[in-house]
């Protein structure tokens, strides 16, 4: 303090500028961190994000086939399954279903969550120079909009659950995290990208973008944003576990009172539900 | 199982490291991975992971001699875990030099292209066969679940005498041939481990490592099933190793004594202090606790010896293969991490092989159950110690895995960032002939001084004024080449040619021999050197200098001067070069060669062009400075050498004469070291301001 005193009143501010900034290098250099999470600490979150989602994949594959093996009922309807996990990865028509809203903003979230930092033109930059090949960029303005579009609609995602007492009902604590972290780095992302937001913080959100962002990615095959891969297998392990023990599901739907409805039978013809359970006909439907 | 299943998870972390090294050795090549150089090819891989592989192998062939040749059948029972460990090793020797190998997938060349000459020759071959004989030695044991393959496995069996043969003559020829290899380098390898006898001490220590290998594998596997070691089995292994081992060290001694090397037993080099330490741990401690039969006894003991043992003797293998070089070469090699990590993912690939092998095939008389994976076993569910993960497979599955994919994340972060990008070919640019026309019979008039070596005033050659100054270092320069002669050397390295252009001149007639060789088609062309053009060394170069037309210092020209406004600015949309240079020769025209300039007093033709052929001028586009240079040269010169029955003149040496260090003025010393980079004896660089206008 005293010498920053002094050297005010000897030649104005600039030197005062130039002494702080010095001394908070030599505290914390932010440009060295950001570099740490750019360089060693991205090379290893990323190898465990692909290493680890091939991991699940395979782990995931290997647990049907288990099941199926030991299965003693090996029919299963694959049509089905098949347009089903369809349907859910290009979710044109069950976008307007139940919760039109949600599936909307949720739609929009993915879309961003996914576009923005594979073919961001920053991104494709640092590819370029560490690996040497990168992915066609997006024009910087769909980027910005794409952003602004992931940050809204996690704030949604979150309030979303919040406001509702039946998605309150549901959750757990990690499912009000999720949103938030996954908006931090695009948040953080835009204003260091935006320099006319926020020209003094751009070290700050430069640090906070690569720091989250390097948590998120170590954080995927771990936790539930493993759906990314396991998605498309929701459908079959779903159908597979109504199989194990054989004629599971069978006993289950008759517990419920849905005797007459087999389990893998279409949602549409699932809702009209009947009045009074039937086994016999049950039994031949089943035939 | 427990046991088994914790070294399984320790195992697979290194294999983890080990796939991360591979994706980085295999895909930006071995100076990515590792620190060998040409000063050092052969490092780790060659010394632990090929020849230390090889003789851990050894116990393959011993035990096959043993039990199979001299019919002793109380050692049945560690035949087959012996012939598997030798499997084991030669796939991860194989392995190891796929690593090794410059380029991997030429292996097969060997089997092709034929070098009888060479040990590596012999080295390879043994690999591939004895690889083979061992494939088809332990190929009854997993035949045994599959009833299809039974006639196979009947075959084989009946076959094995003929193998086990066939084996045993493999493995001597290839354990003494690793020896072999090194005979070549008797200057290279401290005289201790140098040996005229090297194959052979190679053999006889390969039998004894082959025997201790056999005793600690079988006890390691013991260890860790549960199971009872075979301890009196082993202890007569022992005994056969200690015989082994004690000739290993008298033929190893007496060969010492009879090369006269015995002085070097003494001493203070870290080579002698390493030798009686590898003599310890893979011959004397080794023989002394095996000839104890109270240690010998003791399954401990005995498994704690043959690991002393077998740890010597890799060592031996290490140190012949390049450790004790270390200092003796001009570069220090120390193996990078990613080396030492491969080597370690390599052997606990193979123990995992090894321990797969075991529980899934009958090496033993009855595989070993894990007793938990009992089907009809309840899960035992202990809330309070660990999570349940499943059955012992799925459990043992999540775990393994997850080491791998921690460990491979965590080398992968360690990795460097190298570029896969090329940097391209780096531009040399091409500079004046240094030296002096000096004044040319009847030209005088025309052609002025080279004046790039005009010195620019220069505060570091000397005290005094301006002038002084220019005047000493021209005469400096003047004394150092003679005038009428050019040093070609456009990179500025001193490797270059002297040209004696006033000879030259006065032999092809004067003013009218500047044709010959220069164009004389550039625009004001009077004294253009080559490097005008031809600007790079290497790389083909545009006459038409772009940015010199552009530039204030140069043409000074706008470029609408060229370029037709309104119009993207591209060398499509741009006015001809003959609108303001109406000497030139246009890109695209023909010209016919005038007879006049080619040919000199004599009659005789000086370029390779016939007097009166039509050329087509195709591009302002120069070759290299090298290629012109040679062309121009060696175009002539062949001439010459083929009229005067000289053939000497149109060799390289002719020209080509070695570095010259000709003193230069200040000013192009700078040159040299700002291009080349090279070590030139630099005068101290200017104090004053005025050196900036020196700089290159």
């Amino acid at each position: 303090m005293c010498r920053e005193r002094i050297s005010r009143s000897r030649s104005g501010t600039v030197e005062t500028v130039a002494f702080t900034s010095l001394r908070l290098k030599r505290r914390f250099d932010t440009e060295a961190w950001i570099e740490f999470g750019r360089g060693p600490l991205f090379r290893l979150c990323f190898a465990l994000l692909v290493l680890g989602l091939i991991r699940i994949l395979a782990l995931t594959w290997a647990g049907i086939f288990d099941v199926y093996r030991h299965s003693p009922d090996k029919i299963l309807p694959w049509k089905e399954i098949t347009k089903k996990t369809l349907a859910w990865l290009i979710p044109v028509r069950k976008l307007w279903t139940a919760r039109p809203v949600y599936s909307a903003i949720s739609f929009l979230f993915h879309l961003g969550l996914i576009l923005t930092p594979l073919f961001l033109a920053s991104h494709n930059l640092l590819w370029q120079k560490g690996v040497g090949f990168s992915l066609p960029s997006l024009p910087q303005r769909v980027a910005n909009i794409l952003t602004l579009l992931v940050v809204g609609a996690a704030l949604s995602i979150f309030f979303g659950r919040v406001l509702y007492p039946a998605a309150r009902a549901i959750s757990r604590a990690q499912d009000y995290l999720w949103p938030l972290l996954l908006a931090v780095p695009f948040a953080t992302g835009y204003v260091a990208s935006n320099p006319v937001i926020s020209p003094r913080t751009y070290e700050l959100m430069m640090l906070l973008h690569v720091y989250a962002g390097d948590l998120i990615l170590v954080m995927i095959p771990f936790t539930k944003l493993a759906h990314c891969v396991l998605a498309p297998l929701s459908q079959l392990v779903t159908h597979l576990a109504w199989k194990f023990p054989a004629g599971a599901g069978d006993r289950v739907a008759e517990t419920l009172g849905y005797a007459a409805m087999p389990t893998w039978l279409p949602q549409a013809r699932l809702r009209a539900r009947p009045e009074a359970p039937n086994p016999e006909q049950g039994q031949v439907i089943q035939k | 199982m427990d046991r088994v299943r914790r070294l399984k998870l320790l195992l697979w972390m290194p294999v983890g490291l080990g796939f991360a090294v591979t994706v980085d050795r295999f895909f930006f090549g071995l100076g990515a991975a590792t620190h060998l150089s040409d000063a050092t090819p052969w490092g780790l891989w060659i010394g632990f992971d090929v020849m230390s592989g090889v003789a851990l192998a050894a116990g393959g062939f011993v035990l096959t001699a043993t039990v199979y040749i001299f019919r002793l059948e109380r050692f049945h029972s560690i035949v087959r875990p012996a012939v598997l460990t030798a499997f084991l090793g030669y796939v991860a020797v194989v392995a190891g030099l796929l690593f090794d190998l410059g380029l991997p997938w030429h292996i097969w060349h060997l089997i092709i292209y034929w070098n009888p000459h060479s040990p590596l020759f012999e080295v390879g071959w043994c690999v591939m066969l004895y690889l083979t004989v061992l494939t088809l030695e332990f190929f009854p044991v997993p035949a045994e679940d599959v009833s299809s393959l039974a006639r196979v496995r009947r075959f084989l069996v009946k076959m094995r005498i003929p193998l086990v043969i066939l084996g045993i003559a493999l493995s001597t020829l290839h354990q003494s041939s690793l020896g072999s290899l090194f005979l070549i380098m008797p200057y290279r390898l401290y005289p201790l481990w140098y040996s005229p006898i090297l194959p052979v001490l190679f053999f006889i220590s390969a039998i004894a490592l082959g025997l201790m290998m056999a005793i600690f594998e079988s006890h390691f596997t013991a260890y860790f099933y549960r199971r009872k070691p075979e301890t009196a089995v082993l202890a007569s292994l022992a005994s056969a190793a200690r015989w082994v081992l004690i000739l290993y060290l008298v033929v190893r001694f007496s060969d010492l004594a009879a090369r006269g090397q015995l002085h070097d037993l003494v001493g203070s080099a870290w080579q002698v202090k390493m030798f009686w330490f590898e003599i310890v741990v893979a011959g004397l401690l080794p023989v002394v606790l095996f000839s104890i039969s109270k240690f010998n006894r003791r399954p401990g003991w005995q498994w704690g010896t043959a690991a002393v043992g077998v740890g010597g003797i890799v060592l031996d293998r290490v140190n012949v293969g390049g450790l004790i070089d270390l200092s003796r070469g001009a570069a220090l090699y120390l193996p990078s991490w990613q080396e030492i990590v491969t080597s370690l993912a390599i052997v606990a690939g193979a123990v995992l092989v090894f321990l797969f092998i075991i529980e899934h095939f009958r090496v033993w008389e009855e595989r070993p159950v894990d007793p938990k994976a009992d089907p009809k076993r309840l899960p035992e569910l202990n809330p309070v110690g660990e999570t349940w993960l499943g059955a012992p497979v799925i459990a043992a599955r999540i775990k393994y895995s997850l080491a791998f994919v921690l460990a491979a994340a965590l080398a992968f972060s360690f990795l460097a960032n190298p570029k896969v990008e090329a940097t391209g070919i780096v531009p040399v640019p091409a500079h004046r002939a240094r030296g002096d026309v000096g004044k040319l019979p009847g030209i005088s008039s025309r052609v002025s001084f080279n004046s790039s070596l005009t010195p620019s005033p220069s505060p570091a050659s000397g005290r005094g004024g301006t002038a002084k100054r220019w005047v000493r270092a021209k005469r400096q320069k003047a004394t150092a080449i003679p005038a009428g002669v050019l040093y070609l050397d456009g990179d500025l390295t001193g490797w270059g040619v002297t040209f004696y252009h006033q000879r030259e001149v006065e032999r092809n007639g004067g003013e009218k021999s500047c044709a010959i060789c220069h164009h004389m088609n550039m625009p004001h062309d009077q004294n253009s050197g080559c490097y005008e053009c031809h600007r790079d060394m290497y790389q083909p170069t545009d006459a038409f200098r772009h940015n010199w037309h552009a530039s204030r210092s140069g043409a000074n020209l706008a470029c609408i001067q060229c370029h037709e406004a309104g119009y993207p600015r591209t060398s499509a949309q741009v006015k001809p070069c003959t609108d303001c240079h109406k000497d030139m020769i246009p890109p695209g025209a023909t010209i016919q060669v005038s007879s006049e300039n080619l040919v000199d007093a004599s009659g005789e033709i000086r370029r390779l062009i016939t007097p009166g052929s039509v050329v087509k001028i195709n591009t302002y586009t120069a070759v290299s400075y090298v290629d012109a240079m040679h062309e121009l040269c060696v175009g002539c010169h062949a001439q010459v050498a083929e009229r005067e029955k000289k053939p000497e003149v149109a060799q390289c040496a002719e020209c080509h004469k070695g570095k010259l260090n000709y003193s230069d003025t200040v000013n192009l010393l700078y040159q040299r070291t700002a291009v080349a980079g090279r070590r030139v004896v630099m005068p101290p660089p200017p104090a004053s301001p005025g050196g900036a206008a020196m700089k290159p």
